[in-house]
């Protein structure tokens, strides 16, 4: 506790009062200069905190709490620059990064796969629809809880069978689900819509103090594009600080013990069925949140987005980006939100039809080259061989 | 059944195991007492590594019964073991891979470590405070057994000798009444060897210890008593004299083996 991070947090807290001053004078309106300025001195802030060692060590929670708060306000800020369509992008690949956090939980640290995520978020994805179709006044903050709630719930039910279910055959079972998750939702086609799938009744706007706040005198936000990115993004920086408690507590080193060595892990007293369903538990939520944030995004869900492809899409942004590592989620989300960029570009400079038959399979084309490039050159992942090659240019 | 000293921590009691058709153990009964130092020896085969693992629970006997009368248990589940204060070192080593030493230490006194999901969940201050003494206890035991200057490597870089010990610190994190040590002299060298009997006999003020153990120069002059399997039946069990005397016991093993 000594004094040489309070000094940085002084010190970092005038730098943002002088970027303040700055912002004034270099930003169009005066309220947007006030809300950058208020992003540069929270973010001086907590990069002054996070970059002491000492901090880290004696507050290992609000370091962390501050790693999530500067990632969201470097991502707040830039959003404001991006046009609609990349910001839309972005706001899909932000509520991937939340379901390949989950997954990246499971595999990483249990040692378990899911080929069943995909289905996983279409829990999430329409119990929002559903919910926000019958009680169009719940909060939508409350309504991403619901689906939580119906995604760890799902989870459990699968998990508990599948506790005395090891490698293959766990994935075998999710495999299952994954397959009959589309006939379920047939099934209960009066409450999903059937194949159509369902419409939200409302769309998630900017509350009006924010829209007063940026634009006097309107009544919504003339890009809500920026809207819908910044509340995904917002919310990843929860899941995000969320999932790094657990990495970092005694229920994430258990998940590790039980991956590394499953007699070892008993010994020192580890139910390993309990440790198994808690992660299963905890990656269909993630991925049931994912999903709820795309119905949100998109204003309507169907079921044909929530199909196996999806789960096998998931299961390989995990790898590539890093099994096992928050950066890796993030980085999976982040690749995730630009190969739709990717695509336009290549289909508007090659004249290629983008609603054409070689266009659509791209996704797939780009996801199994960059899967086939990381198992041959970084096994560990884009996260992994970035960390190798910074701890041997540190060392040099 | 006899025992020495404090009371009784583990009873195998009239214990059968079959697989299929081989008996790998018949009618075996013995016990270890706190306060006392067990071996468990016999010729390749006898059954010593299946005795061990029906006394921990990971095989179950196919008749009689495993009791743990200081814990008032009987035939527990291996990852109840921790929390009736039993602790087990693995052949080899055992330890978890991808884990720093520190992290293996830790993991031995997981059950001490206080919280639930949710508790990890939301940081809450009670779980960092349970995580920050497990920590400072951990390198508290690395000190102990003098190899605290690896606690931050990981298992693979470190000499067998000293991950044997990090082991051993592992088991002793959880507190245990009784220690179960599989095979602690392999692979280590005399002056290793030295210090893991020093350090076995120093436990034998807190704990009760059975050992399973090939090495009879390292375990004559350690342990209070000696069991002595042979196809799965116990042959004999006494002081270490009086099984360097037991003709069965020189017929079946310390004449054939050595």
């Amino acid at each position: 506790m000594g004094a040489r991070w309070n000094q940085r947090v002084v010190a970092g807290t005038a730098v943002g009062a002088a970027a303040v001053l700055a912002s004034w004078l270099g930003v169009g309106t005066a309220r947007a200069a006030t809300a950058l300025s208020i992003a540069a001195v929270v973010l001086v802030a907590a990069l002054a905190l996070i970059s002491s060692s000492e901090f880290r060590r004696d507050h290992p929670v609000v370091a962390r709490a501050a790693i999530s708060v500067a990632a969201v306000d470097v991502s707040l800020v830039v959003t404001g620059f991006f046009s609609s369509t990349v910001d839309s992008n972005l706001a899909i690949g932000a509520a991937m990064s939340i379901v390949l956090l989950g997954l990246s939980f499971l595999t990483g640290s249990s040692g378990q796969i899911s080929i069943g995520n995909g289905a996983f978020m279409g829990v999430g994805a329409f119990t929002v629809a559903i919910w926000a179709n019958h009680h169009a006044t719940t909060p939508i903050a409350v309504v991403l809880l619901l689906a939580v709630v119906a995604g760890a719930l799902v989870g459990l039910l699968l998990g508990l069978p599948a506790t005395r279910l090891r490698g293959p055959y766990l994935a075998g079972m999710t495999l299952a689900f994954a397959v009959a998750f589309g006939a379920v939702l047939n099934l209960f086609s009066t409450w999903t819509g059937g194949d159509s799938g369902l419409q939200l009744p409302y769309a998630v706007n900017a509350p009006a103090w924010l829209v007063h706040f940026f634009q006097p005198g309107t009544s919504s936000l003339t890009t809500n594009s920026v809207w819908l990115v910044d509340v995904t993004i917002v919310t990843a920086g929860i899941a995000l600080f969320f999932m790094a408690n657990l990495f970092a507590s005694r229920t994430g080193r258990a998940m590790r013990l039980v991956r590394d060595n499953d007699v070892a892990a008993e010994l020192v007293g580890i139910s390993l069925p309990r440790a198994r369903v808690i992660a299963f538990t905890v990656s269909a939520a993630y991925a049931a949140l994912g999903g709820g944030l795309w119905t949100i995004i998109n204003n309507a869900v169907t079921p044909a987005t929530y199909g196996f492809a999806l789960s096998i899409t998931i299961l390989s942004l995990v790898v590539i980006g890093g099994i096992g590592t928050i950066p890796g989620a993030l980085i999976g989300g982040l690749i995730y939100a630009f190969a739709a960029s990717v695509i336009a570009w290549f289909t508007a400079h090659t004249g290629l039809n983008p609603q054409g038959n070689v266009a659509s399979q791209l996704n797939g084309i780009i996801f199994g080259g960059l899967l086939v490039l990381t198992i041959l050159f970084a096994p560990t992942g884009i996260a992994g061989f970035v960390r190798r090659r910074w701890a041997a240019w540190r060392s040099r | 059944m006899e025992s020495t000293g404090g009371p009784s921590l583990l009873e195998l009691d009239r214990v059968s195991v079959h697989f299929g058709g081989l008996h790998a153990l018949r009618d075996v009964s013995f016990s270890v007492a706190s306060g006392e130092i067990v071996g468990l020896i016999g010729p390749n085969g006898a059954g010593k590594t299946t005795a061990f693992n029906v006394a921990c629970g990971f095989v179950r006997p196919s008749s009689g019964h495993v009791h743990y009368p200081a814990a008032g248990r009987s035939n527990v589940h291996p990852s109840e073991l921790a929390h009736i204060g039993v602790a087990r070192t693995l052949q080899g080593v055992g330890l978890f891979p991808h884990c720093t030493v520190l992290e293996n230490v830790m993991a031995g006194g997981h059950i001490r470590a206080g919280g639930d999901f949710f508790t990890s969940l939301f940081a809450l201050p009670r779980g960092v405070r349970s995580e920050r003494a497990l920590r400072a206890s951990a390198m508290a035991m690395l000190e102990r057994l003098g190899v605290a200057d690896v606690a931050r490597q990981l298992p693979s870089a470190i000499p067998y000798g000293v991950a044997k010990k990090v082991s051993v610190a592992r088991a002793l994190m959880s507190e245990p009444r009784l220690l179960l040590l599989d095979e602690p002299a392999s692979g280590l060298d005399e002056a290793e060897l030295e210090e893991f009997s020093a350090l076995i006999s120093e436990l034998r003020s807190t704990m009760g210890v059975l050992l399973v153990e090939h090495d009879m120069e390292f375990v004559m002059p350690l342990v209070d008593r000696l069991v002595v399997l042979s196809f799965g039946e116990v042959i004999a069990t006494g002081s270490a004299e009086e099984i360097r005397a037991h003709e069965a016991v020189i017929a079946a093993y310390l004449g054939v083996d050595e």
